[in-house]
């Protein structure tokens, strides 16, 4: 459960917001404030005024993993193994652990053949990935991922998705502008203007965003 | 005026990128997944690369730009309206065709990155240049702004734009169909007869082609539009 209330933070207006689902996209147009709202609910920043409660708690002592839009600003090491691992070893796992966390991460996203590459060598679609990995290293309570897809074709995108939906993690917040990836959340929410202007199942967001560009490409054609 | 790819060989880091191929002038796509080779192809067509064997020739070229997936990696200059100066513009046009006019004195780095991505999209576009390659250019984007980008891609009116992506929603009409294949470049030839042979096709155009419709282009409207005339 995520509840929000009183939220006033750098332009985002949030009065009141209750989300009881798991795999939640936030969609809107560029600068609505969706980085702002993911940043708050991931802990990165503290809000100026207002309160957000995540599975009870407040984000800044949650584990949080979080995927970034341009992995190049938050990648930290130049051998991808390194960088995976950088999650447990910031956490002061043991070595063993780390090794484990971090076959674990690679498999689970897919990665395994490039865990001795040279990060700077990777596309720009394979370093999500390997943040991808470096999120799910710290076995995270709430996966954010702020438009992750942006830069991947629609097999690893598809990949994306699958390693989502089989993360253990109880809430994914993920922002996107691939309508055809947020229709498969389990709630989405529509933000404009820094505020929630829509929040509801796909169907429900969707059918008031119908006449917009932000339905969904396929769903447009089978109506 | 082309640029003519002659059995191109390029390997870095155990990745090998082979292709032969004339683009000419119009609008082309080249697809394919991540990994594949798009970028390093944008880099060898704009001559930022120098291939390890064949040749990359461009006739009638007078001036090339490639426009890079990031944004940031194009940021030179400390404010906005100096940004758009550095590219060798006015920046009154570039802000307000990028609609970013009040923005002028701010840190580019502190553009949300759509708005980043506008400003340099707009740059490329007012330089026109005779070969314009696009690395990404839909990423970042909202489906507005998206649109918009298609619009400015459509008005070229001269010149070759080679657009490298693997946008599935938004897409421009476009005059020929390329695929980047485990480093392979695949010519799939001209719209609308490619379309049909289009591997990473998005889902919507798979979804018209499998009901039996002939979209004339790639653009959502062109799959509805051909499915329109199946109800018929």
């Amino acid at each position: 459960m995520i509840r929000i209330n009183d939220l006033r933070h750098r332009g985002l207006e949030i009065p009141e917001l209750t989300l009881d689902a798991r795999h939640i996209a936030v969609i809107g147009p560029n600068g609505s404030g969706k980085t702002r709202l993911l940043e708050v609910c991931s802990g990165i920043e503290e809000p100026g005024t207002g309160t957000i409660r995540i599975l009870g708690r407040s984000p800044s002592s949650l584990r949080v993993g979080w995927v970034g839009e341009f992995p190049d600003r938050t990648l930290l090491f130049s051998r991808v193994y390194d960088e995976v691992a950088s999650t447990p070893r910031f956490r002061h796992q043991p070595c063993p652990e780390t090794e484990r966390m971090v076959m674990a991460a690679a498999r689970m996203v897919g990665i395994g053949d490039l865990l001795e590459r040279r990060v700077a060598s990777l596309s720009g679609g394979e370093k999500v990935l390997v943040a991808l990995a470096a999120a799910c290293a710290g076995e995270p309570e709430v996966l954010v991922l702020d438009e992750a897809d942006s830069h991947l074709d629609a097999v690893t995108a598809k990949r994306l998705r699958q390693v989502v939906q089989e993360s253990p993690a109880a809430h994914v917040l993920w922002c996107t502008q691939s309508m055809d990836t947020a229709a498969m959340a389990d709630c989405v929410i529509f933000m404009e203007g820094g505020r929630v202007r829509y929040s509801g199942t796909p169907e429900e967001v969707f059918e008031i965003l119908k006449e917009t560009c932000y339905y969904p490409a396929i769903w447009r054609l089978r109506s | 005026m082309r640029v003519e790819l002659g059995e191109v060989v390029f390997g870095r880091d155990g990745f090998c990128l082979r292709g032969s191929g004339t683009f000419g002038e119009g609008v082309h796509l080249v697809s394919g997944p991540v990994g594949s080779g798009k970028s390093t192809l944008a880099l060898l067509l704009a001559g930022l690369l120098t291939p390890d064997r064949g040749t990359v020739r461009r006739q009638d070229v007078k001036s090339v730009l490639l426009l890079l997936q990031f944004p940031e990696h194009q940021v030179t200059a400390p404010t906005v309206a100096r940004e758009a100066a550095s590219w060798g513009l006015a920046p009154d046009e570039v802000l307000a065709l990028a609609e970013l006019e009040e923005r002028a004195d701010d840190d580019p780095f502190h553009l949300s990155r759509g708005e980043l991505k506008r400003l340099t999209l707009a740059c490329a576009f007012i330089k026109c240049p005779d070969l314009l390659l696009l690395d990404e250019p839909f990423s970042s984007l909202d489906c507005e702004t998206k649109r918009w980008v298609c619009g400015m891609i459509e008005e070229r009116g001269s010149g070759t734009t080679i657009i490298f992506s693997h946008e599935q929603s938004v897409l421009p009409r476009v005059d020929t169909i390329w695929e980047m294949e485990d480093g392979a470049l695949i010519g799939r030839g001209s719209v609308p007869g490619a379309i049909s042979s289009w591997r990473h096709a998005p889902a919507y155009l798979t979804y018209a082609l499998e009901r039996g419709a002939q979209p004339e282009n790639i653009r959502l409207s062109d799959a509805r539009e051909a499915l329109c005339r199946i109800r018929d």
